[in-house]
């Protein structure tokens, strides 16, 4: 059976907008963060998606879990770039030295060392600053969509009757494959298997995570099964069905929608003129 | 319900036949039955006797869904089914499958019963009135609004049928609906089922359990096995027809047969379990709670002790399965202390309690996961670092006891349902831990398999106790010589079966329902002196 994500009533801003106001929000919201890589223009968008965060009532306590990986794997990486220098040289060329640390010993006759530079600071701030932004209003997502409106708001938003389902479907199968998981990692925990002492090379780690990987898998396909027999019983995708639950549009939806396309309008305009691009403020230099 | 129109039968089935794509053999043959408004059926048989390929012939699935090849004719209402469309099958013929987890789609119980209403594009209007009507014909209107994901056992199973009467079906087709229930929420689901055949709905209940549904006084009963029938007709004449160690009769029919043979050897239980009484696994003022939920364990204080075999009663949600999950460390207590063989569960690693206590899951799919059957039952061992030739030992002793022999080679996913709970049970015991504990051990396996496992199990050498979770009273009274009964996160009774069986008042209280084994039992227990199955209690007391 398909388990939920934890959305509860939360009587809140972010709430109160229709679904589908809210996802082409923020379909608009990233589409336009993804043209800039000025920290300046990037902080707004920064400061616009910590305005939602903070007005969409969910609780630290019950999205910890999404934000610290989430928040973990975004740091961990814009570290990596910052540290090896790759995946921003495309943006400059030159480089100023703010410090640089030099290892006290050497390896086969190479010293490591850290050039910190202003370009490659600059670089991590927009980084963090653009990735963040993104992934704070994708982490509200399942937050604050009632996992019952699902179907009839990606139907809503355009989508045949067989897509829209097939997107509730999606959206459940995340939460209910983490409850398999944690179903297989008991049961094999108490056949003596440890996570932990998982060792070896890559390939021999994960010919030992098969005891997870197997059973979760034959799992979720086995479930399909039974959910094409449930549909196909009661008839599903014969026709145009009809849908109970009903969505309007209030004034305040049209609002964000137009705040929205207002967004991605001078955004588009902005990049065209070449504007909000990778930019090194003067006090790093 | 709307009465039938007119007096034709709703089901006819002349002499059908099926035999699935890229299989030699057919699955079911010759079958004929005729079922008219208002009358039940029960179809029973052990596993891989047919029930479910008839049911899927019948519902449309065959050969619709699952290809193959259908010989032979099937009316509803008088239409041939070859001439509908699954769509206007699936109007007349409602099924509910085994487990409703498996059937129930829904996020909400109202998108749940709408569903199908939905899909055949009725005006909003018609499918919000039809579905506030099907909920209000099962009692559930209260739970209009809530997650499906987060109602019991029972409330889903009424959830499911409230998703398929809504579309007002002629048959009611229910495939073995009590499998996942407790007692109580059978009982109010046969209730129903009753309720809705007086009305004038057809029924056809597939179970193996056939005591079990005696309740509903079904009309007929249609016995298969080998994909034939071999019976059809009322309750009495099934005495002469049906092996009573296939399928679960009630004791009185039992007994009359059971004491015309040879008694079955008596059972010694547990033979390392004797001699000294000591404490395995402690409980002491166990607390338990999920996050900011209020305690689902509340003050458990239990020894288990060498001898003990322990049946844990009690419904779904009392906090059976929770209350085990700490006996092995998966759950630690939020206050007091679990100690296995003398040491705190908060010191031990799972690894470290799983050399000691070895745990079955009640869904074999969550860990079989090796390419061969060998494989999977060294897996625990070789976590353990067992010594390899003490492993290749232990593997092939499991596969003796669970009666997989020559199976050794093949993959566990490839074998059927009843086999994988099989090896599942096997890959624990090669673990050789010195206490069994398992969890719905007879889920999904029919009668004569079960039987048969339980009596290996609690025969085998290597345990000093055993521990099982169930539903199944008849469990309790035949293996068990100890009995907890969970409600509400607490142990409310402990003692021997007797003492906690016998208090019938005490049992429906926790939404249990005494059997007709418990009672013949009880009956007799001043002269027997214990608690004995029915082929043994037939030759104690009506041969004398």
């Amino acid at each position: 059976m398909l388990a939920s994500w934890q959305y509860r009533e939360r009587n809140s801003f972010v709430q109160s907008f229709d679904p589908r106001a809210w996802l082409i929000f923020i379909a608009m919201f990233i589409f336009s963060a993804f043209l800039f890589w000025d920290m300046r223009y990037l902080l707004f968008f920064f400061l616009t998606a910590l305005f939602f965060v903070l007005r969409s009532g969910v609780r630290w306590k019950e999205s910890k879990r999404a934000w610290l990986f989430i928040g973990g794997f975004i740091l961990f990486f814009s570290l990596l770039t910052f540290l090896t220098g790759r995946g921003s040289s495309e943006f400059f060329t030159e480089e100023h030295l703010i410090r640089e640390f030099t290892a006290k010993f050497s390896i086969l006759g190479w010293t490591p060392t850290l050039r910190v530079t202003a370009e490659k600071t600059a670089y991590a701030i927009s980084m963090l600053l653009r990735v963040f932004s993104i992934a704070a209003l994708t982490i509200l997502i399942p937050y604050t969509l009632n996992p019952a409106l699902y179907g009839i708001t990606f139907h809503g938003l355009g989508m045949p009757d067989k897509f829209a389902f097939a997107m509730d479907l999606t959206m459940r199968f995340v939460p209910t494959f983490a409850r398999d998981f944690q179903l297989t990692m008991d049961a094999q925990k108490a056949r003596g298997y440890e996570l932990e002492k998982v060792e070896g090379g890559l390939i021999a780690q994960i010919r030992k995570l098969a005891p997870l990987v197997v059973p979760v898998t034959i799992q979720a396909v086995a479930g399909s099964e039974d959910i094409i027999d449930a549909m196909d019983l009661r008839a599903f995708g014969v026709t145009k069905r009809t849908w109970i639950q009903q969505l309007q549009y209030r004034r305040r939806d049209y609002v964000l929608i137009g705040f929205g396309v207002l967004l991605m309008l001078v955004s588009i305009s902005l990049a065209m003129f070449g504007l909000g691009q990778y930019y090194v403020p003067g006090f790093l230099l | 319900m709307e009465q039938a129109e007119t007096s034709l039968p709703t089901l006819e089935i002349e002499h059908l036949s099926f035999r699935y794509q890229r299989r030699e053999e057919l699955a079911i043959r010759d079958i004929s039955l005729t079922v008219h408004p208002g009358e039940i059926v029960l179809i029973a048989g052990a596993s891989g006797c047919g029930k479910t390929t008839l049911a899927r012939c019948i519902n449309g699935l065959n050969p619709r869904s699952y290809r193959g090849d259908l010989q032979g004719s099937i009316r509803i209402c008088g239409r041939d089914i070859r001439e509908l469309k699954l769509v206007e099958v699936s109007q007349m013929v409602g099924t509910v499958l085994q487990d409703p987890e498996r059937q129930i789609l829904g996020t909400k119980v109202i998108n749940e019963v709408a569903f199908g209403l939905e899909n055949l594009a009725l005006p909003r209007e018609e499918v919000l009135e039809r579905v506030d009507q099907a909920m209000a014909r099962l009692r559930i209107s209260d739970l209009r609004g809530r997650d499906t994901f987060l109602l019991s056992g029972g409330e889903k199973q009424k959830v499911a049928v409230a998703g398929v009467l809504a579309m007002r079906p002629r048959l009611l087709m229910l495939d073995e609906p009590l499998a996942s229930l407790d007692p109580a929420s059978a009982r109010e689901t046969l209730d129903l089922v009753r309720e809705l055949a007086d009305e004038g709905m057809a029924i056809l209940m597939i179970e193996h359990r056939v005591e079990d549904v005696l309740s509903i006084r079904p009309d007929r009963i249609l016995f298969m096995d080998g994909g034939e029938i071999k019976y059809l007709g009322p309750l009495a004449g099934l005495a002469g027809v049906v092996d009573y160690h296939a399928v679960k009769l009630p004791v009185a029919m039992t007994m009359a047969m059971a004491v015309k043979d040879p008694p079955p050897p008596r059972i010694s239980m547990l033979p390392s379990g004797q001699g000294e009484k000591t404490t395995l696994v402690e409980f002491r003022a166990v607390n338990f709670g999920y996050g900011d939920e209020r305690n689902v364990l509340k003050d458990v204080n239990l020894k288990i002790n060498r001898g003990d075999v322990i049946a844990v009663l009690g419904a779904n949600g009392a906090g059976k399965t929770t209350l085990v999950k700490h006996a092995i460390g998966l759950l630690k207590p939020s206050a007091g202390d679990v100690l296995v063989d003398g040491k705190s569960t908060h010191e031990l690693s799972i690894a470290q309690v799983a050399a000691m206590l070895g745990y079955v899951f009640q869904s074999p799919s969550h860990m079989l996961f090796a390419p061969t059957v060998r494989d999977e039952l060294s897996f625990g061992p070789k976590n353990l670092k067992h010594p390899p030739h003490e492993i290749a030992r232990d593997v092939a002793e499991a596969i003796r006891i669970v009666h997989l022999e020559g199976r050794e080679e093949d993959p566990p996913l490839a074998l059927s349902f009843g086999q994988q709970k099989r090896v599942s049970i096997a890959s624990i015991l090669s673990m050789r831990s010195r206490i069994l504990v398992m969890d719905e051990p007879t889920a999904g396996q029919d009668y004569r398999n079960f039987m048969s496992f339980m009596n290996a199990i609690v025969q085998l050498p290597n345990f000093e106790s055993i521990l099982f979770i169930t539903h199944d009273i008849d469990l309790a009274v035949v293996y068990a010589n100890r009995v907890l009964l969970v409600n509400d996160g607490r142990v409310v009774r402990d003692g021997s079966p007797y003492e906690v069986l016998q208090d019938l008042d005490l049992l429906v209280e926790n939404r249990l329902v005494p059997t007709s084994l418990l009672k013949e039992n009880l009956l007799h227990y001043p002269r027997t002196g214990t608690f004995l199955r029915a082929e043994h209690l037939a030759h104690a007391v009506m041969l004398n």
